[in-house]
């Protein structure tokens, strides 16, 4: 063995070693990161499930229950709802991009996406900071209805608003890292995954929260 | 499921357009006056139609192995379907308090 | 679909520092043992408390000193108050059934064993992995931390029934910041779970090495699989019950709080909510909760009993497989049996009860599968396969008293009586501590390369088995007299008579902890002074050992390894190896 091959074999031995194992196909066919989210998905969805049935709970026991809001919140509801559905379609053409190798448009797409997502979050606190206007608190009613309206809708939307802003710091997580080249278009596509759930529970949300209790 | 061709992404603007509508109609039926468990009843109904157009299409599902939605889907479905055996106390709550 | 997959895997060098290699470690078998160890000093922790109680009760006025400068309001003069007895059984509580019996037997063994099980060489994501240990470890801090605030530990249970944990200090010690380091220590331990749960899914489907089918799983990573199944579910109904708790103590609400509600003579401003509500999310998770504390035990035990009988279990792995998938999906359906005598509406009695019988079907064919698989075996009694035996027997012995508490009308008398503390204590505690000490003394060799000492283990396991048949038998017995469970003294006139009968309990109690360091001092002298163990002590088939005792780094050395066979390949004498292509000895 001359010099440079022992250096070789060294620096094999130093650096990580890469080679192929053969292992049992996944059931799904799916990367594992994408499996992973979607099990979270699918527990994140029970936690959702349990706040809306315990609003659900709430106000069937409540003899009086009001319903606060008027047309223009109703309207910034909608608003609310299209540039999540928007944001959506954004990270998708992000994923298009991403997979198609076309790195600038992905990190674009992404952009826009993180962008639309601040829009939702920054509308749903006018929307919360027009309720604390008009009185309303975690705890307190100013129509004299249930107080637990409150409670529920500051709690619901307040986790909701806590996935999209977590979802904001991932994507802008995962943006650096697949510009540094750390990670590829499957980081995006997981990632894209948890804000299209994200974008769902809002579809679940808008209703209930917002459009059963229009004045 | 999984032979099928992805969308474009023409196709899926027209979805996004789609869902848009349908809440639009729940908009719509919300200012209806129709009563509050027929109006709970069709709102539930249009969330679960766009739910599951969008975990089909905008969450790929349907690209999927069919495992994968018969994984997903049970599950979920599972533990949401049998939470609803809160609601029989719920009920009850309502007519045995003692303050109004 | 294709057979296999072929993936490059990258092996790293095997990390150098100690505190990469020993604290804050991504290999599993590292935070494997770091979840036994954090659970080993949580068992200890709750049994101190468990004896502080038993001792009081059977002798109100013993001064325990170590109380007293631990809590001078609570325990003055070393004898504890009422209340300060609530906190004790509350902490022995949430530490047992949380950072004991779910960690130990599930995250414990699961990890160190789940990944080599199915030939990886670490767990999907073993940075989450590492997140999910350091996170319980915080919770348990935080838990351990509400002796040493002012006002102690919180006294509303491990159920943390509301309204008395939801209204804050005015309902007592330990219901001011004991209670919210209580919720936030939980919801802590909820988000380490789920997190857990996900990894040990996608392990167990994406990373089996080339021929691992399901159908050759090996039997304790079926009961792991299961339970990450039913944790993923049932921890995600907890997380949001705690941050509404969290929500009526440090945000005002009324989830959980009627109105009209006087506590201490105070009115409190509170309107609307329902003690009831907190009742049905917190059972949703609590009754699978059980599951989750029994799935693993089963798993392990099942993995055990073929190596030392020498044959494969009754019925293969289906069987026994298929009613842990009964016993995890109707665990869900039964909560409502918590709550007969709840106010719960009387119709819904009828709707939990009928499942919770449901339930003992395939708990009864796995229990049947067990006792069945002994009939015409070679057995070798070895002290993981008493501590198996143990655990059906302990089982079966707690599973009656099910049948009791699963019918409305035998359940309005029993319930809240130490019949019940007796009941779970079998079923759940003691089955699950048993499977876990079985799993102890089965991979002990393969995770520290040394032997435990199979006399002492012999003898820990007789002076506890009869030890817990002693207290927890007389147990269930006492509350048929009536007993009142979460009473700190035996006062009332029906109670005096049920003195004696404490007292041998108290008596069984601390012998059988005592016994516990008889473990104790096993595991501390082999691990260092034992005999070296060999790669396969046991003559078992599964693929851990197929490794190095203890295993290295990436488990298998970056080998190639294929599955031919099934888990329980034993005929007698012979075993052949589920990586071995020699023919199969039992058809599994």
């Amino acid at each position: 063995m001359n010099q440079s091959e022992l250096m070789i074999a060294l620096s094999e031995l130093a650096v990580a070693t890469e080679h192929e194992i053969q292992m049992e196909e996944s059931p799904y066919g799916i990367d594992k990161k994408k499996l992973g989210m979607w099990i979270f998905i699918v527990s994140d969805a029970c936690t959702f499930g349990a706040f809306l049935f315990a609003y659900g709970y709430m106000r069937i026991g409540a003899p009086v229950w009001g319903t606060p809001f008027g047309f223009s919140s109703i309207m910034n509801g909608m608003v609310m709802t299209a540039v999540l559905l928007s944001s959506s379609l954004t990270m998708l053409a992000a994923v298009r991009a991403a997979q198609s190798g076309t790195k600038a448009l992905a990190e674009k797409w992404l952009a826009v996406t993180m962008i639309l997502g601040a829009v939702f979050a920054a509308l749903h606190l006018r929307e919360w900071f027009k309720l604390f206007g008009e009185g309303w608190r975690l705890f307190y009613n100013p129509t004299g209805g249930a107080q637990q309206f409150g409670a529920t809708f500051f709690s619901v939307t307040g986790l909701h608003l806590t996935h999209v802003v977590s979802g904001i710091i991932a994507l802008a997580f995962i943006t650096r890292g697949y510009n540094q080249g750390h990670y590829d278009e499957s980081h995006v596509e997981t990632a894209g995954l948890y804000w299209h759930f994200v974008d769902l529970v809002w579809m679940f949300v808008f209703p209930l929260m917002y459009l059963m209790n229009a004045r | 499921m999984s032979s099928n061709r992805e969308l474009t992404m023409s196709s899926y603007v027209g979805l996004g357009v789609g869902l848009m509508l349908i809440v639009g109609l729940e908009v719509i039926l919300t200012y209806q006056h129709l009563a509050t468990r027929t109006l709970l009843f069709s709102l539930l109904c249009l969330a679960s139609l766009e739910g599951f157009v969008a975990i089909m299409y905008l969450m790929h599902v349907k690209y999927e192995r069919r495992i994968l939605f018969w994984t997903v889907f049970p599950a979920t479905l599972f533990v949401l379907i049998f939470l609803c055996y809160f609601f029989p106390d719920a009920f009850r709550m309502a007519s045995m308090r003692l303050l109004k | 679909m294709a057979q296999t997959s072929v993936r490059a895997v990258a092996h790293h060098a095997p990390p150098q520092g100690f505190v990469r290699k020993y604290i804050f470690s991504v290999d599993h078998k590292v935070i494997g043992i770091q979840y036994l160890t954090l659970s080993l000093v949580a068992a200890f922790v709750g049994m101190a408390l468990s004896w502080a109680m038993r001792v009081h009760l059977a002798w109100p006025d013993v001064r325990i000193p170590l109380l007293g400068w631990l809590s001078p309001a609570g325990a003055p003069g070393g004898v504890m108050t009422p209340e300060y007895y609530l906190s004790l059984m509350t902490m022995h509580g949430t530490i047992m059934a949380f950072f004991v019996l779910t960690a130990a037997p599930f995250a414990g063994f699961g990890n160190f064993m789940l990944p080599i099980h199915v030939g990886a060489a670490d767990m999907a994501f073993p940075r989450l992995n590492m997140s999910s240990f350091w996170v319980t470890f915080v919770g348990f801090l935080l838990a351990c931390a509400t002796f040493f605030i002012p006002d102690g530990p919180p006294l509303s249970g491990w159920t943390a029934y509301a309204p008395l944990s939801a209204v804050g200090p005015v309902a007592g010690p330990g219901q001011g910041w004991g209670q919210n380091l209580w919720g936030l220590s939980i919801a802590m331990f909820c988000i380490a779970s789920l997190l857990g749960a996900l990894n040990f899914i996608v392990t167990t489907l994406d990373l089996r090495t080339k021929g691992l089918k399901l159908s050759r799983l090996p039997l304790a990573t079926w009961g792991w699989f299961i339970d990450a199944w039913v944790s993923l579910l049932a921890f995600a109904v907890l997380l949001p019950t705690c941050l509404l708790l969290v929500l009526d103590r440090l945000g005002g609400t009324s989830f959980f709080i009627p109105g009209g509600l006087v506590f201490n003579d105070q009115l409190q401003p509170h309107s609307g909510g329902s003690p009831l509500l907190f009742q049905h999310l917190f059972w949703f998770f609590g009754h699978p909760e059980v599951y989750i504390i029994i799935l693993p035990a089963f798993g392990i035990v099942s993995h055990i009993m073929p190596t030392f009988i020498r044959k494969p279990l009754v019925g293969g792995w289906k069987v026994i497989t298929f009613s842990e998938i009964a016993v995890g999906t109707l665990s869900f359906v039964v909560w409502g049996h918590h709550m007969f005598v709840s106010g719960m509406s009387p119709y819904m009695a009828m709707v939990f009860s009928v499942p919770t019988l449901f339930i003992t079907i395939p708990s009864i064919i796995a229990v049947l599968v067990w006792v069945f698989s002994l009939y015409g075996a070679n057995i070798r009694f070895a002290t993981p396969l008493l501590y198996s035996l143990g655990f059906i027997s302990l089982f079966i012995s707690g599973g009656i008293g099910g049948f009791f508490l699963a019918q409305p009308s035998t359940d309005s008398y029993l319930h809240a009586t130490s019949f019940v503390v007796g009941h779970f204590h079998f079923t759940m505690g003691l089955s699950a501590i048993f499977a876990t000490f079985a799993g102890f003394y089965y991979w002990f060799p393969k995770m520290f390369g040394r032997m435990m000492n199979e006399k002492l283990g012999k003898l820990h396991f007789w002076i506890t088995f009869v030890g817990v048949y002693c207290i927890f038998m007389t147990m269930q017995l006492t509350g048929f007299a009536g007993a009142v469970r979460r009473y700190s003294a035996l006062v009332d006139d029906f109670m005096i008579p049920l003195i004696p009968a404490n007292r041998f309990m108290t008596v069984a109690a601390l012998l059988t902890g005592a016994a516990q360091f008889i473990f104790l001092y096993n595991a501390i002298w082999s691990r260092f002074k034992g005999r070296k163990a060999p790669d396969n002590p046991w003559g078992a088939t599964t693929l851990e050992w197929d490794t190095t005792s203890p295993p290295p780094f990436d488990n298998f050395g970056g080998r190639q390894l294929t599955v031919y066979h099934g888990p329980m390949e034993y005929d007698g004498e012979a075993s052949v190896m589920q990586t071995s292509p020699e023919a199969s000895v039992a058809g599994t």
